[in-house]
């Protein structure tokens, strides 16, 4: 770390600096106009990223990658990892890790889909189909999930043992388990109705919103943003604390809303499969024009749940005592602990809240495979802990958003299939989301001492 | 209670030894079996009491142990069976290439090697298993039968099993000529980490979205990473229009051709593999040259080595046999016909 620097790249280190201050100089206006919009500069630079990732996809795969259907696919692919990760943010930000998540993910699909599959139909004799069976399976696997992330939990605060020890021993126990009970058997198929979790299509029943539904959404969202922001600019009033400028509310307000209307548009232009909108006009007694049907999709059910996922996680994280302590703890335990925070309790709850996120994604993956396989979820835990870390989340504690892990599952998911769609060979897929990792934290650790 | 449970055994022995006249014996041999991975429900399951009962008929003694998907574990373990006084050694290997000196040691000492299932690199070991260049082909005959012409998909299995590419090899066979001819695009191909069903669905969503669905047929190498294909289709409402391959018998997948998502599951009963494999284990408890051993061929390995096998046939399943299966007792009718409409499908009635 101090090691005397050799004269060589000393030198290249000068220039490298003068190049630093070159463009932060250039850069000076600009930086005046992201203090008065008061955003996470971090955050830009990440949204950044993704558009260079975007464009050089589309480009590369002659227009496929930036399509209405791509996109669509890529927030259902993104949606599980980034359910996790909202619950990884609380971990990491309290100085802890969970290494568990994907085994426990593997376990809680197993015994979900075995109860709607087996235990249901056959050893209690309901049958199939029942219209409860989906609400039972999944209220069913994230009491499962809490108790056993909060074992976990329990053994990290109340035991004292590291929380890697506890996670990685969690690694090996769920998996086990799971392996002992399943037996390499697929568990197969589940219930019609859980399978629109997955955003996937039965019939003519779709996974998603549809096109009205979808808009509504975006349109409550977009309320919502513009309620915070007043409510926001009132209370910081209301004390004295200094407030944005009018025009960079109005403009903060206006971007975050584009967004989600935007997201909402592509999803509702994505249309329904020729094959599957064809079987639903004759279903519906719809003529058929020519030139084929246009049925928009709308959000994803995943999406939805991971839309609903983020505004809890984020409001427990921003808005109640238990967020507070947990950014407290991670910033300074000690000082937490003598503040009167309950320290253990807290942490033993970070345990159980990531437990129940992973059988939310559980849920979402099984649903989607139409399947427990007993590779289920395997090295999820790697995905969900790059999400939370290449969207900013700090390994030395305090520090990390949800919103940011979101960001960091899209991202670490569009690298991945865009390089399928360009049929890139998995080897070479690791070798590039390795040094991307790497890259995001090396670079985000460099700004971030110039920065302070 | 040992005692008891001893003249239990042996009454046992003599009622099997009794019904299966006519085979091998081979009295006071011992065999063993050395597992690479006993919590993988096949093992356990079928192919275990095959090679028991195979051996039990033949008045031999069973023993085994399991390397817990060690390839480490499973060099000593091959060394103890031998201490153990096995003359005869089975071994499913965790690394063809790594147990590769445990089995040069073995031979050495006498005690002849049967490969299982897997292949090991060793020209004095004897190779039993399913011809699974075989199995490739059928399972793209069934496919090729279905769609001689058009796009196809192709889903590969782990890049590091040897398997992968057997089966590969076995497609090619069959629609080799169609793709040079150009009557056949092959418009994605890739390995699957893993053998992975939820990474083969996500590979198959892209390659369906960067062909706009023109995909005609899809080549998937096992049941597993056929079952996320099929998912995949389903979501374009493709499921049941496009012919999709795969091997192993899954209960999944059987249900899958029965409702006729799946066009073949190439079924290799492992009851016989194991059946097969404690009958060669007694002839050479006998006489441990493998080439004496009855009905084996010479098999050119991929590392340039012959060594004497037996390659079992593999059975295609479609919709036309699936009676076969249920007749065998590998799966139930419930299982089976799970969501089948009456008669639709002759098997489920």
């Amino acid at each position: 770390m101090g090691a005397p620097v050799p004269n060589e790249a000393n030198a290249e280190g000068g220039s490298a600096r003068s190049l630093l201050t070159a463009v932060r100089s250039a850069l000076t206006p600009a930086a005046s106009v992201l203090r008065s919009l008061e955003i996470d500069t971090r955050m830009l630079g990440m949204l950044a990223a993704l558009i260079v990732i975007w464009v050089a996809f589309n480009v590369l795969s002659g227009g496929t990658f930036l399509s209405a259907r791509n996109l669509w696919n890529l927030s259902v692919q993104s949606a599980s990892i980034a359910i996790m990760a909202t619950g990884m943010v609380l971990i990491i930000v309290s100085r802890n890790i969970d290494l568990s998540v994907g085994s426990m993910l593997g376990f809680l699909g197993y015994t979900m889909a075995m109860f709607q599959a087996v235990w249901v139909p056959q050893s209690l004799g309901l049958g199939l189909e029942q219209p409860y069976t989906w609400v039972v399976t999944v209220v069913i696997g994230i009491v499962l999930g809490a108790a056993i992330g909060g074992l976990q939990g329990f053994v990290v605060a109340y035991g004292g043992v590291p929380s890697f020890i506890v996670t990685l021993g969690g690694l090996l126990v769920w998996r086990g388990l799971l392996f002992r009970y399943q037996q390499g058997q697929t568990i197969a198929p589940l219930d019609r109705t859980f399978q629109m979790l997955g955003g996937g299509t039965v019939g003519t029943n779709v996974g998603a919103l549809g096109e009205w539904p979808s808009w509504i959404l975006g349109a409550v969202l977009c309320l919502g943003i513009v309620g915070t922001l007043i409510a926001s600019r009132r209370r910081k009033r209301r004390y004295g604390f200094p407030v944005r400028p009018m025009w960079a509310e109005l403009l903060v307000g206006a971007v975050t809303c584009g967004v989600v209307l935007g997201t909402v548009w592509v999803a509702n232009s994505y249309p329904l499969p020729p094959a599957v909108a064809e079987q639903y006009a004759q279903e519906h007694g719809i003529p058929t024009p020519p030139g084929g049907l246009f049925i928009p999709t709308g959000v994803a059910f995943p999406v939805v749940i991971m839309l609903v996922v983020t505004l809890v996680v984020t409001f427990l994280a921003t808005r109640r005592r238990f967020g507070r302590y947990v950014y407290a703890i991670g910033g300074n335990p000690d000082a937490a602990a003598l503040a009167g925070i309950n320290v253990r309790r807290t942490i033993m709850l970070t345990f159980a809240l990531m437990g129940s996120l992973a059988a939310v994604s559980a849920a979402v993956q099984t649903a989607r495979l139409n399947a427990a396989v007993t590779s289920l979820g395997v090295q999820n835990e790697l995905d969900v802990i790059s999400a939370a870390v290449i969207g900013g989340t700090s390994f030395a504690g305090g520090i990390g958003t949800v919103p940011g892990a979101i960001l960091g599952a899209v991202v670490m998911q569009s690298l991945r299939s865009g390089m399928v769609l360009l049929l890139v060979d998995s080897p070479t897929q690791d070798i590039v989301v390795g040094i991307v990792l790497v890259a995001a934290v090396g670079l985000d650790a460099v700004f971030r001492r110039r920065v302070s | 209670m040992r005692r008891y449970l001893a003249v239990l055994a042996a009454g046992f022995t003599v009622i099997v030894s009794a019904c299966g006249g006519g085979t091998t014996t081979a009295a006071g041999c011992t065999i063993g079996v050395s597992w690479n991975n006993y919590q993988e429900e096949r093992w356990a399951k079928w192919d275990e009491p095959a090679i028991k009962a195979a051996i039990t008929a033949g008045q031999a003694k069973y023993i085994s142990n399991d390397a817990k998907s060690s390839a480490e574990t499973q060099a000593s373990n091959v060394d103890n069976l031998i201490s153990q006084g096995a003359k005869v050694v089975i071994i499913l290997a965790q690394d063809g290439t790594a147990i590769k000196p445990a089995v040069a040691k073995s031979i050495q000492n006498g005690v002849p090697v049967i490969a299982y299932d897997r292949l090991i690199e060793d020209p004095k070991a004897l190779y039993i298993t399913f011809d699974n260049v075989l199995v490739g082909k059928l399972e793209a005959e069934a496919v090729f039968k279905a769609k001689p012409k058009g796009n196809y998909a192709i889903i590969k299995g782990n890049k590091a099993d040897a398997n992968a590419d057997f089966l590969r090899s076995g497609m090619e066979q069959v629609i080799g000529a169609a793709v040079k001819s150009g009557d056949i695009k092959i418009v994605g191909e890739t390995y699957t980490d893993n053998w992975d069903p939820a990474k083969a669905q996500t590979n198959m969503e892209q390659i369906l979205t960067a062909n706009q669905n023109k995909v005609d047929a899809v080549l998937s190498e096992n049941d597993g990473m056929a079952g996320g294909v099929i998912a995949a289709l389903t979501a374009q409402g493709l499921a049941g229009k496009v012919p999709v391959s795969g091997q192993d018998g899954d209960k999944a997948a059987l249900n899958r051709v029965a409702l006729g998502t799946q066009t073949v599951d190439v079924w290799k009963d492992a009851r016989l593999l194991g059946k097969t494999a404690g009958e060669a284990a007694l002839q050479l408890c006998n006489n441990s040259d493998p080439s004496k051993v009855k009905s084996t061929a010479i098999f050119k390995t991929p590392g340039g080595n012959s060594l004497s096998s037996i390659l079992l046939t593999p059975n295609p399943i479609t919709q036309a046999n699936l009676k076969e299966v249920l007749d065998a007792g590998w799966i139930t009718k419930a299982d089976l016909c799970q969501g089948v409409p009456a008669g639709k499908v002759s098997a489920c009635g």
